[in-house]
């Protein structure tokens, strides 16, 4: 009981690190996706690189620079705070690279329908590409996030008190060893799948509709 | 129904000295070409000859290197960056259809008629709605409306982008190949709507390998090859006796199919 107890406190942050990382990674990847769409040699460069050194260096690198070299003045980051915002911004990286995928696999016969009618770039965005990229987007982007659950557990190097960290933490104290890393994963598994089977089902749904 | 044609021949589209080339690849060099209100403009030639070019130059979905361009009254040079408003007005004037449709799949086919009245005319829904489903019924399509165009055969979706392309009023519609995708007896259905359209007096510019229509629905024909204009005038004359050598030549090779 004890050791259920220790991964149901270490849940909640487990959900929480991998959903404000998606979030701030879903947002981050926006401009990096404009930025690799530029025509603009400069921009495109820098968030080619950019793209380059966040997914080259490990994320667990990326957490421990967080945590322990940034300082802002006085502030220094907590261990919560550095391990959601390293995996959100090595999450950008990733899915500006997926959504930049999904927005050139769009024919570029969609582009010149847009531009022969006369809509606003805008418009384009908003009402044809937008909805289109989201849909081909799908199911890269839950594979990511379920991966992204999973590497959620990198926060724990930092001390971040998830899932992987209060298991540990169990096993050290009661020294009953790898019982808890079984019922660990089952966790991980039950949060994965559903996921997966809600990404499917969304695909084939869209699919349906829509299919070309 | 066919109501019967007025020609008064001022030119809704005026194309003068277009040229543009790809790198070192000259794609257009010197055409000018002018289209009289209500008149059939049917563009053939060989393949790489620069049709698709010269069509979409004319909306500037691709950037002549220099030339004019006159749609309605517009007039966009091609040295000059086009002002956005000048540009906006001149494709409002000129309705396009692609050889693949490039209908838009995640919306339904009343959608993909509405939806560009609505942002570019600034029509309400109902009255956007109202139009479509006036041009469906007119395609012979009004029970389609609800469906989403990856449930339609190639020549309905044809027949839903004209449709889309109609409901904006245009002064003139730019056809490139329109039935080059589809079977034989589904390009008939697209070709039917066409020659109805010409019948009302509709300006039109039709890129096409359809010798039937270019024929008997032309008013004009304009021969092109090698990026120039070899040879224009009327279709029937040109059909039958061909001033050009290469355009005996094309003429043979399509006909000989
Ligand atoms: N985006 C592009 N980049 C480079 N070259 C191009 C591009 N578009 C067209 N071309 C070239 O321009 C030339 C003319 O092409 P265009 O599509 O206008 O010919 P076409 O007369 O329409 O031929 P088809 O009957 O095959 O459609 C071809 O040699 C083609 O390779
Ligand atoms: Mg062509």
């Amino acid at each position: 009981m004890e050791m259920l107890r220790a991964i149901a406190i270490g849940l909640p942050l487990t959900v929480l690190v991998t959903i404000l990382a998606l979030m701030i990674g879903t947002v981050v990847a926006l401009p990096i996706v404009a930025g690799l769409r530029s025509r603009n040699r400069l921009v495109w460069l820098m968030s080619r690189g950019l793209v380059d050194l966040l997914r080259g260096i490990p994320p667990v690198v990326w957490l421990f620079i967080l945590y322990y070299g940034v300082s802002i003045g006085a502030i220094r980051l907590t261990a919560l705070q550095a391990g959601v915002l390293g995996l959100g911004v090595v999450a950008a990286a990733y899915l500006a690279e997926i959504f930049r995928g999904a927005i050139s696999s769009i024919p570029k016969g969609q582009w010149e329908a847009s531009s022969a009618l006369g809509f606003h770039r805008a418009t384009v965005w908003s009402l044809i590409i937008g909805p289109q990229t989201a849909r081909a987007v799908v199911p890269a982007y839950t594979t990511f996030a379920i991966g992204l659950l999973k590497d959620s557990s990198i926060a724990s190097s930092i001390g971040v008190a998830e899932i992987v960290f209060m298991s540990s933490q169990y096993a050290r104290q009661s020294g009953e060893g790898i019982m808890v890393f079984f019922v660990a994963a089952g966790v991980y598994i039950l949060l994965s799948v559903p996921l997966g089977l809600l990404s499917r089902h969304l695909d084939i749904k869209m699919r349906k509709a829509v299919a070309r | 129904m066919i109501e019967p044609t007025i020609r008064t021949g001022t030119p809704v589209v005026q194309v003068k000295n277009l040229a543009k080339a790809y790198g070192s690849n000259v794609v257009l060099r010197d055409v000018s070409l002018s289209v009289p209100e209500g008149s059939v403009t049917a563009m053939i030639g060989p393949s790489g000859a620069g049709k698709s070019t010269v069509l979409r130059c004319m909306n500037l979905l691709e950037q002549p290197d220099s030339g004019e361009i006159e749609i309605d009254g517009h007039r966009i040079n091609a040295g000059r960056k086009p002002n956005p408003k000048n540009l906006a007005a001149l494709r409002r004037s000129a309705g396009m259809v692609f050889q693949h449709f490039n209908l838009f799949p995640h919306m339904t086919v009343l959608k993909n008629i509405s939806l560009p009245q609505e942002r570019v005319l600034g029509r309400s829904r109902d009255e956007a709605n109202e139009k479509s489903m006036e041009l469906l019924k007119r395609m012979g399509l009004a029970d389609k409306a609800d469906q989403y165009p990856s449930r339609c055969s190639g020549g309905q979706q044809q027949r839903i982008a004209i449709a889309r392309a109609l409901a904006l009023g245009p002064r003139v519609m730019l056809f490139d190949e329109p039935t080059s995708a589809l079977d034989p007896e589904v390009g008939v259905e697209v070709l039917e709507v066409m020659k109805e359209l010409a019948c009302t007096g509709m300006t039109m510019v039709v890129v096409t390998h359809e010798m039937a229509f270019a024929g008997n629905v032309a008013d004009e024909l304009v021969v092109m090859a090698d990026g120039g204009i070899i040879e224009k005038g009327e279709p029937g004359q040109i059909l039958q006796d061909p001033q050009h050598e290469r355009t005996r030549r094309f003429l043979r090779a399509v006909l000989e199919r």
